[in-house]
C-alpha cells in the first residue's frame, strides 16, 4: 500500500469506487492506480516503483488493462478514477510484461558472475519469473565504470534507468546529488554535473538500486548474498536508533543494509513517518571498526611501565586484588566509575549496580553527562518526563518545527530525514536558528543565522515576542496565572533592542517566528548540542519549556520540546541510572522510597546520597587524590575533554585505572589494567533511542580474540568482589530490569506520557523564573574576534568512527581549521595557509580551509580529531545545576603566520 | 514319477551330482584369463567422463579463468568449497578469487561445481591418487588446484567435452563475458562484437 | 501359523519331568545376544538384540540408527537439485534408482513432463541398476549362507556394469546421473555398443549362477521354508518388491502404476508361492532375465531427441548458451543459488526399486527448498517384519533373513 498521504493528515480525501479484477474497491481520489491495486494485496511487478517516493513510470512492468483502452496502461503513473474497470492478470499482460523485461535485458551486460547484485537483483528475478529464454538481438553497452567517488561506483552498463536512486535522493533525502544524462547514446545516471560524486553518502541509492548499477566500494566483489549471515540490529552511531542488517561472512562484516531496499517496495506511504528504513553514511559505511585489526584481543596489564598481554584469569585476579585492597584501605568512596553511552541498557544497568553494590560508591557517570543530562534534568523538572517529548512520527507530521542549536543533518541524519519529509510531504514550516550555515537551513522556510553563542538570547526574544504579541494560549496560562505573571515580569526586564543586537535578528523575525510557532496546530522545538552542550544549557531548555507552555504546546499531542542524542544509548544511560543523581527508571537517588526499593531488590545498602559525584566532580576528586581507583568502561575522557580539565594529571595520580574498551584509547594507554570488550556486533542487548524506544541489539559475530561482552566482565568482577550474580546472558539482566522497571521495554514502542506542568508551575516557579531571564552582557573582546566552534561531522560520531577506515577515507582528518571564504579573503589567506590560533588557554599553528557551511566570524574544527589538539584551546564551563561541562565554543584570534 | 527319473534322482543325490555340475563351471574358469590386475603396477583406463579430483583451469593465454563468482560454493551439496573473492589489485575492477579452497575430504565428487561454473574454470580430472598421511594437506587451496588443473589439463578439457560443458568449437569458446572498465583508465579492450 | 508349529519342538527343561528329580534343577533363562553392529552379515551397522532360547530365536529387536546422517533434514537445507547427490548415499549399492525415484517425485510435484528419449534412457539405466542390485544381493546372500563362488562370479559381471556407469556419468557408485526433468548425459554410441555386448553376454552367466545354487542342497536347505511370511502378513507389514512378491502378491509398481518407458515394454513380473527365502531368491533371478529383456526393448525403441525437459524455470540451460546469452546466465545463477520455485503442495511418489517400493514424500511450501522430505525406504520397512519372520528359527538363520530383505543400512538409517 503506497498511498500518498494528504498534505494535511487530519483531512480525509474523498473516496471513489473502481473495479479491479471484478472486485469493487474503494480508494482515495487522485492516487496512483498502482497504489490502489497493491492495496488490494495484488503484487504487480514494478521495477521503478518504491513506496517512499512518487511513481516514476520508466520500467513498463506495471501494465494493466483498462476497459475501453486497447493497449495496456502503466498503472503507477495512471490516476485512479471513479468507475474504472481494471484487469491485472492475463496472458496478454504477462507477455507485455515479458516484453518489457526483454527490453531491459537486451542491453544488459553479461556480468552476473562479477556483479555484486547477483542473487539480489530484480532484473534477474523478473527475467526468471517471466521465463525469458531467447532474446533475438542483444546489444550490449560498453560504458566505463565511474569509480571516482570514494564510496560508490557507478556501472551504467547494468543500469535499467528506473531512476529509483535519483528519486530517493531527490524526494526522500532532498539532496539531489544524482541526475540523468544522455551520454554515449544511453541515458545514464551520473552525479550532478557529471562530476565525481560528492554528497552525504547515505547510500540509500545503493539500497534501492534493483540491479548492480550502483555498488559499494568498501565491499566491492567481496561477497555474494548467499554467503552472508544477516543479523538485524540497531546502529551504534547516534541516538536515532536506526534498524540495520549487519551482513557478516565468517568473522568479518561485509556490508550493512537496512530495511530500505528495492525488495520491500510495497509499503504504506504514511508508514514512512516512522522512518523510511534508510541509513546514513556512518551506519552504512562505518562498519569497518567492528572487525578492525586495531581491536584489543587480550587483556593488558601494566608491568614496569609497559602494558603487557596477560590471560584473563591473571588480569582479573590482579584487578580484583587491587580493587579490594583500595576499598579496604580507603573505603568505597575512593572508587569511581565512568561508562560510555554506547553500551547496551543491560550493561549500563549492570554498571551502576556494580558501582553501587560491589564497590559501594555513588561516584559514577556516563557520557550522557556531556549534554543530554541538561535536557533530561530540565525536562524532568518541568514536565516530569526525562526524555524528548516527541517521536519521529510527531516530527514528520508537525506543521512548524523550530530547530535551534542543532546541526541535525550532521548529528542525527535520519531524524533530519523526518524533518525533510515534514517539509516535502506535509508542507511544514521549519525554522533554524544556528550560528552555522547548516544543511537544514538550506531547506528551511525560515533559515536564521544567529551570532555564535546567542541561543539563549534567541529564546529570550521568542518568549518576549510571544508575550508582547499576545499569541499566548489563554487556556494554558490561565491555569497558572501567578506563574504567567512572574514570567511576564521577568521577560519585561529584557530589552528587545539588546536582544536583536546580540543575536543579529530583527524584532520582526522574533515576532514572526513566535506567531508561527504559536499558531501552528502541531509545533515542535528541537534543541540539541547548540543548547544542551553550551553554557546555561539547563536554563535554556527551561526557557524553551516556557515558550512551549505559554503557547500551549506542552501536553498537546504532536507538540513539545525535544532533543536528539549523539550517542546511541544516552537516553538508556539515564534511564538505567548510570548517573549519580538517578537510580534506574530515573528515580531520584535521594528519594528514600526509591532507594528502599532498589536496596531491597539488590539486597544491599546503597551508598549515601551525599557522596555522589558526576563526571567533572569525579575528575576533580581524582586530581585531589580523594579517588584512588577509577573504572572506565568505554569512556575516553582524556581525548574528549580539553586540557584545562587536567584529566591527565588526575588519571596519573590514580592508584588504579582500569579501562575496558574494544580499542586501545588514549585513556587506556594510561591504564594499569586494560580489559578487551566486545563491540555491539558481538553481544546481545538493547539500546534506548532518543524517542524512548527500546531497540534490540543482536549478536552477529563471535567476539574477536579474547574479548568479552561488558556484562560478562562486570559479572565476573562483581562475583570476584563478593557479590552473587548469576547472569548467564544479557537476557537474564533484561528480566531483572523488567521486574524492577515494569513496562520499560514496552515492545520497542515509546511510552506516551502526558506532560504534567502543575507541580512545576505552582511550586517555586514564580520565584525562580526571574533568574532565567537576565540579559547576559555582550561578550566583545576585540582581540578575540572569531568564535571557534567545535562540533560533529556527518561522517563521524565521537571517537569511535575514527576507527572505521571507510569513514576516514570519506572524511579524513584534514587537520585544518574551517573558515568562511569571506573571512579568508578578509584576512588575506588562501587555502591551506597557516594561521596562528590563539585563545585564552594558549595558541597553536594550524592550516585553514574554506568551508561554505561556516558562518562569517566563526571558525570550526571537528571534535572527532585531536590532531592538532584544537580542543585544548577550549575553556570549560560547568553548569551549576547539572554539572554538564561545556567546551564547544571559544573566542579566538586568527592571525596569518 | 517314472522309475528312470526316480533312479536318476537317487543317483544324483547319492553322487552329489550338483557338485560335479558346479565344478564343471569352476574348472572351465581355470582356462580363462584372470579378470583382476595388479593395481599399483597396472592402471585401469579411466573414461573421459570420470569425476576425479577437481582442478582450476586457465585460459590459453595463462589468465585465470575463475572470476570468483562463488556460484560453485552455493551449488556444492556438501559445502566443501570456499571462495574468497576480491578486486584484483593489479587489474582494477576485475574480480577474481583471491583464495579458493576445496576441502576434498568433504567433496562428494558430484560435479555440480563444474556444471555451475559460468566460465568453465573448474574441471574434474582423472586424478584419484592423492592419499596422504596428513589430513590437512587434503584442503586443496588455490595453488594446488591450479597445479592440478595444469598437470591434468587434457583430462580436464576432455571432462568438459564429455559432460557437454564445453564444445570443441571455436565460437563456443569465445566467451562474450567481459569485465567492467574503469572510467579513469582503460583496462581491457572491448570485446569484438562491441568495438 | 508356521512358526508356532516349530515352537513346539523347542526343547524345554520341564521341572515336572520325573527324570529331573534326580538331576539338579537346571537354571533356565532367555539369553540376550547382541548381533551387530559389527557383524559381517548385518550388511553394515545393523544391530539386532536376539532373545534366545537355546539356539531358537524367541524375539528379536532391530536397533537402527548407527548410520543415521539426517539425510531428510539435509534435504531441507539445500535446493531440490542439490539433494540428488545425497540420494546416491541412501542405498549406496543402487544409487541410480534412488536418483530416479527422487527425480520422479520432484517432477510429480512440479508436474513436469520428461522427453521421451530421456524416459527410455532412464528406464535402461534403471534396469541396469536393477541387475547390479540383484547381482549384489545374490552374491551377498550366497556369501552369508556360505557359498563363496557365486559372490565372485556376480562381482565379476557387476564390475562390467560399474565400469559402464563410470563411462556414462563419471562414477561407479555415486552416480548422480538423473536430473530433475531428464538426465545429465546421453548414451554415446560406444556405451550403447558396450551395453548390447553385455546383454548378449549376461543371460548365460545367470544360468551359471543358478548352477551353483539351484540344486545345491545346502542352499536349498537353508532357504526353503526359512523366513516364511504369508501374503496377508506381508501386505500388512508393508513389504514390497521381491519380498512381497515372494509371498504370492503380484504387486509391482512398474505394472501397477506404470511410469517412464515401462508401459512401452513387455515384461513379466515373477511371483512366488511359498513366501520363503527360496522364492524370493527365485524371483530375483528371474527378474535379471526380465531386466535384460526390458533393456533390449528400450534400446530398440529409443528414438533421438532431447534428454532434458524444456522448462527454463526448472532445468539448466545448455552450458554453451550460458557463456553468450544473458537469459541463460540468469537462469544458471538463479537455479543454482535459489533453485526453482516449486508450487506449494504435498506429494508422494513411489518407484519400484529392486528392493521394493522406494518412495519420496515431499512437502513444499513454495520456494526453492522442500519444507519436509520423507523417504520411504524399503529396507527400513522390511526390517519391521524381522521379528515376525525370524521368530522360531535358528540363530544361524538370522543372517539369511537380513539377507533376504536385501537391506542396506545407508537407506535404512538415512
Amino acid at each position: 500500500m503506497g498511498l500518498k498521504p494528504a498534505t494535511n493528515p487530519d483531512v480525509e480525501a474523498t473516496s471513489i469506487e473502481l473495479s479491479i479484477d471484478g472486485k469493487t474497491v474503494t480508494a482515495k481520489d487522485g492516487v496512483s492506480l498502482y497504489d490502489v491495486i497493491s492495496m488490494t494485496g495484488k503484487i504487480i511487478p514494478a521495477m521503478c516503483y518504491h513506496y517512499t517516493f512518487d511513481p516514476f513510470g520508466s520500467c513498463g512492468m506495471c501494465l494493466v488493462m483498462q476497459e475501453g483502452k486497447k493497449a495496456p496502461v502503466r498503472s503507477c503513473t495512471a490516476k485512479a478514477a471513479a468507475g474504472m474497470v481494471i484487469r491485472t492478470e492475463g496472458e496478454d499482460l504477462f507477455l507485455a510484461r515479458k516484453k518489457a523485461v526483454e527490453k531491459h535485458l537486451s542491453v544488459h551486460p553479461l556480468d552476473c558472475p562479477v556483479c555484486d547484485a547477483d542473487g539480489h537483483c530484480e532484473l534477474q528475478d523478473m527475467a526468471f519469473q517471466h521465463g525469458v529464454t531467447n532474446l533475438a538481438n542483444a546489444k550490449q553497452k560498453f560504458i566505463p565504470e565511474d569509480t571516482r567517488s570514494p564510496v560508490l561506483d557507478f556501472n551504467m552498463n547494468r543500469c535499467i534507468a528506473c531512476a529509483e536512486c535519483i528519486n530517493v535522493c531527490k524526494d526522500v533525502l532532498m539532496i539531489d546529488a544524482l541526475q540523468f544524462m544522455k551520454k554515449g547514446g544511453f541515458n545514464q545516471v551520473v552525479p550532478k554535473g557529471d562530476l565525481p560524486l560528492n554528497c552525504e553518502f547515505c547510500g540509500d541509492c545503493l539500497a534501492v538500486c534493483p540491479v548492480g548499477a550502483i555498488t559499494n566500494k568498501f565491499s566491492k566483489y567481496l561477497y555474494k548474498p548467499w554467503q552472508m549471515k544477516k543479523t538485524t540490529t540497531t546502529c551504534n552511531y547516534c541516538g536515532d536508533g536506526c534498524q540495520m542488517y549487519l551482513e557478516t561472512k565468517d568473522e568479518e562484516v561485509v556490508r550493512v543494509t537496512s530495511p530500505l531496499s528495492w525488495k520491500n517496495k510495497w509499503g504504506d506511504r504514511s508508514d514512512t513517518a516512522k522512518g523510511h528504513g534508510g541509513l546514513c553514511v556512518r551506519g552504512r559505511f562505518g562498519f569497518e571498526s567492528l572487525d578492525s585489526q586495531s581491536r584489543l584481543v587480550n587483556p593488558l596489564v601494566r608491568e614496569s611501565g609497559r602494558l603487557v598481554e596477560k590471560p584473563w584469569l591473571e588480569a582479573m585476579n590482579g584487578l580484583v586484588d587491587r580493587f579490594v585492597a583500595i576499598k579496604e584501605k580507603y573505603g568505597p568512596d575512593a572508587i569511581a566509575g565512568l561508562v560510555t553511552a554506547r553500551c547496551t541498557n543491560e550493561e549500563l544497568y549492570l554498571f551502576q549496580k556494580l558501582m553501587r553494590t560491589a564497590f559501594g560508591t555513588n561516584q559514577l557517570d556516563s557520557s550522557a553527562r556531556y549534554g543530554h543530562m541538561n535536557f533530561v534534568l530540565a525536562s524532568k523538572h518541568a514536565i516530569g518526563l526525562g526524555r524528548a517529548s516527541n517521536d519521529w512520527e510527531d516530527l514528520t507530521k508537525a506543521k512548524a518545527i523550530i530547530v535551534i542549536g542543532s546541526n541535525i543533518t550532521e548529528t542525527n541524519p535520519l531524524t533530519a530525514v523526518r524533518i525533510k519529509e515534514a517539509v516535502r510531504v506535509y508542507r511544514a514550516q521549519v525554522v533554524t536558528f544556528d550560528s552555522a550555515i547548516t544543511n537544514m537551513s538550506k531547506l528551511a522556510s525560515h533559515p536564521l543565522l544567529i551570532k555564535p553563542g546567542t541561543e539563549g538570547a534567541v529564546i529570550d526574544g521568542l518568549v518576549k515576542a510571544a508575550i508582547d504579541l499576545d499569541v499566548v494560549d489563554e487556556a494554558a496560562v490561565g491555569q497558572h496565572p501567578q506563574a504567567f505573571a512572574a514570567l511576564k515580569k521577568a521577560v519585561a526586564s529584557l530589552s528587545m533592542e539588546q536582544l536583536t543586537a546580540q543575536t543579529g535578528l530583527s524584532s520582526e523575525v522574533f515576532g514572526e517566528i513566535a506567531r508561527l510557532f504559536a499558531e501552528s496546530p502541531r509545533s515542535i522545538i528541537l534543541c540539541a548540542e547548540g543548547i544542551v552542550r553550551r553554557t546555561n544549557g539547563y536554563q535554556n531548555v527551561l526557557k524553551l519549556m516556557d515558550l512551549a507552555w505559554i503557547t500551549g504546546k506542552l501536553g498537546r499531542p504532536g507538540c513539545g520540546v525535544s532533543t536528539v542524542t549523539e550517542e546511541p544509548n544516552e537516553q538508556g544511560a539515564v534511564d538505567m541510572g548510570a548517573a549519580s543523581e538517578f537510580l534506574p527508571g530515573q528515580g531520584r537517588y535521594g528519594d528514600p522510597e526509591v532507594r528502599d526499593r532498589f536496596a531491597k531488590a539488590w539486597g544491599t545498602v546503597l551508598p549515601s546520597p551525599s557522596s555522589g559525584a558526576h563526571l567533572v566532580e569525579i575528575l576533580k576528586r581524582c586530581r585531589t587524590g580523594e579517588i584512588k581507583a577509577l573504572y572506565i568502561l568505554g569512556e575516553n575522557p582524556l581525548a574528549t575533554l580539553p586540557a584545562s580539565m587536567e584529566v591527565r594529571a588526575g588519571l596519573e595520580r590514580l592508584e588504579l585505572l582500569a579501562v575496558q574498551d574494544p580499542f586501545l584509547t588514549d585513556t587506556a594507554k594510561l591504564a594499569h589494567f586494560v580489559l578487551p570488550a566486545c563491540t555491539y556486533a558481538e553481544k546481545d542487548g538493547t539500546f534506548t533511542n532518543f524517542e524512548g524506544r527500546v531497540l534490540r541489539v543482536r549478536q552477529a559475530m563471535d567476539p574477536r580474540g579474547e574479548s568479552l561482552p561488558d556484562w560478562h566482565i562486570m559479572t565476573a568482577l562483581a562475583n570476584a568482589m563478593g557479590c552473587q550474580w548469576d547472569y548467564q546472558s544479557a537476557n537474564d539482566i533484561q528480566s531483572e530490569i523488567m521486574k524492577l522497571l515494569p513496562g520499560y521495554y514496552n515492545l520497542g514502542q515509546p511510552r506516551k506520557t502526558a506532560a504534567t506542568l502543575d507541580t512545576y508551575l505552582s511550586k517555586g516557579y514564580a520565584t525562580k523564573v526571574g533568574e532565567r531571564y537576565q540579559s547576559t552582557p555582550e561578550i566583545h573582546t576585540p582581540t578575540r574576534p572569531f568564535a571557534l566552534l567545535m562540533g560533529q561531522l556527518l561522517m563521524h560520531s565521537g571517537k569511535l568512527s575514527v576507527q572505521a577506515p571507510g569513514l576516514i577515507t570519506i572524511a579524513p582528518n584534514t587537520a585544518k581549521l574551517r573558515m568562511n571564504t569571506r573571512d579568508l579573503e578578509h584576512l588575506g589567506l588562501h587555502e591551506s595557509a597557516k594561521v596562528r590560533l590563539t585563545s585564552d588557554r594558549g595558541s597553536l599553528q594550524i592550516a585553514v580551509q574554506a568551508d561554505q557551511s561556516v558562518a562569517p566570524g566563526t571558525c570550526f574544527f571537528p571534535e572527532h580529531f585531536n590532531e592538532p589538539p584544537v580542543k585544548d584551546l577550549m575553556t570549560v564551563t560547568v553548569d551549576p545545576t547539572t554539572g554538564v561541562p561545556s567546551f564547544k565554543q571559544m573566542w579566538v584570534n586568527v592571525e596569518p603566520v | 514319477m517314472s522309475i528312470t527319473a526316480l533312479t536318476k534322482k537317487i543317483l544324483h543325490a547319492a553322487l552329489f551330482y550338483e557338485i560335479w555340475d558346479a565344478m564343471k563351471v569352476t574348472f572351465r574358469h581355470m582356462l580363462h584369463r584372470p579378470m583382476t590386475f595388479q593395481y599399483p603396477r597396472e592402471h585401469r583406463t579411466i573414461p573421459d567422463a570420470h569425476r576425479g579430483a577437481l582442478g582450476l583451469l586457465r585460459y590459453d593465454d595463462g589468465r585465470e579463468r575463475c572470476v570468483g563468482c562463488d556460484l560453485c560454493e552455493v551449488a556444492c551439496p556438501s559445502h566443501c568449497i570456499k571462495v574468497i573473492s576480491a578486486e584484483d589489485a593489479t587489474r582494477p575492477l576485475q574480480r577474481y578469487a583471491s583464495e579458493f579452497y576445496i576441502d576434498i575430504t568433504k567433496c562428494v565428487f558430484c560435479g555440480y561445481c563444474v556444471e555451475a561454473c559460468p566460465v568453465n574454470a573448474l574441471a574434474m580430472t582423472k586424478m584419484y591418487e592423492y592419499s596422504t598421511h596428513d589430513k590437512r594437506s587434503l584442503l586443496f587451496d588455490k595453488n594446488r588446484l591450479y597445479d592440478i588443473g595444469e598437470r591434468h589439463l587434457d583430462d580436464g578439457k576432455k571432462y568438459l567435452y564429455a559432460h557437454n560443458q564445453e564444445k570443441n568449437l571455436e565460437e563456443s569458446r569465445e566467451y562474450r563475458y567481459y569485465f567492467p572498465q574503469s572510467v579513469a583508465k582503460a583496462t581491457q579492450t572491448p570485446p569484438k562484437h562491441l568495438s | 501359523m508356521a512358526f508356532e508349529d516349530q515352537r513346539t519342538t523347542v526343547y524345554k527343561v520341564n521341572p515336572e519331568h520325573p527324570e529331573s528329580e534326580t538331576l539338579p534343577t537346571l537354571r533356565t533363562e532367555e539369553l540376550l545376544l547382541n548381533m551387530g553392529p559389527q557383524h559381517p552379515s548385518t550388511h553394515g551397522v545393523l544391530k539386532v538384540i536376539l532373545e534366545l532360547e537355546g539356539e531358537r530365536l524367541v524375539k528379536s529387536t532391530p536397533v537402527m540408527g548407527y548410520l543415521h546422517r539426517g539425510v531428510e533434514k539435509l534435504a531441507e537445507d539445500g535446493t531440490y537439485h542439490q539433494f540428488i547427490p545425497h540420494t546416491d548415499r541412501l542405498d549406496y549399492v543402487c544409487a541410480m534408482y534412488n536418483n530416479f525415484a527422487y527425480c520422479r517425485a520432484v517432477e510429480k510435484l512440479l508436474n513436469l513432463q520428461v522427453p521421451e528419449r530421456a524416459e527410455y534412457l532412464r528406464t535402461i539405466v534403471a534396469e541396469v541398476q536393477r541387475i547390479i542390485g540383484h547381482q549384489f544381493w545374490l552374491s551377498a546372500q550366497a556369501l552369508d549362507i556360505g557359498a563363496m563362488t557365486v559372490f565372485f562370479y556376480c562381482f565379476r559381471d557387476r564390475e562390467i556394469l560399474l565400469d559402464w556407469f563410470d563411462e556414462l556419468c563419471g562414477a561407479r557408485l555415486t552416480t548422480s546421473w538423473y536430473r530433475i526433468g531428464g538426465v545429465e548425459r546421453d548414451l554415446t554410441p560406444t556405451l550403447i555398443d558396450k551395453l548390447k555386448q553385455f546383454l548378449d553376454y549376461f543371460p548365460p552367466k545367470i544360468d551359471e549362477y543358478q548352477v551353483f545354487l539351484e540344486k545345491n542342497r545346502i542352499w536349498l536347505g537353508r532357504t526353503k521354508g526359512v523366513a516364511v511370511i504369508s501374503a496377508e502378513d506381508a501386505v500388512s507389514f508393508g513389504l514390497s518388491g521381491p519380498v512381497l512378491r515372494g509371498s504370492g502378491v503380484d504387486y509391482d509398481l512398474r505394472k501397477y502404476e506404470p511410469y517412464s518407458a515401462y508401459p512401452k515394454c513387455e515384461f513379466s513380473v515373477p511371483v512366488g508361492k511359498n513366501g520363503d527365502t527360496y522364492d524370493r531368491y527365485w524371483i530375483r533371478v528371474m527378474e535379471l532375465y526380465e531386466s535384460v529383456k526390458i533393456i533390449r526393448q528400450c534400446l530398440e525403441q529409443m528414438q533421438d531427441g532431447p534428454i532434458m525437459a524444456d522448462a527454463p524455470s526448472v532445468t539448466l540451460p545448455p552450458k554453451e548458451r550460458v557463456f553468450t546469452n544473458l537469459e541463460a546466465m540468469i537462469q544458471q545463477f538463479k537455479l543454482f543459488s535459489q533453485g526453482f520455485d516449486a508450487p506449494p503442495g504435498e506429494i508422494y511418489c513411489g518407484t519400484e526399486a529392486h528392493k521394493g517400493e522406494l518412495g519420496f514424500h515431499i512437502v513444499s511450501t513454495g520456494g526453492g527448498k522442500p519444507y519436509r522430505l520423507k523417504i520411504r525406504a524399503p529396507s527400513f520397512i522390511h526390517m519391521g517384519a524381522f521379528d515376525h519372520m525370524a521368530r522360531g528359527y535358528m540363530i544361524s538363520d538370522a543372517c539369511t533373513i537380513f539377507g533376504t530383505y536385501d537391506i542396506v543400512m545407508g537407506e535404512c538409517d538415512r
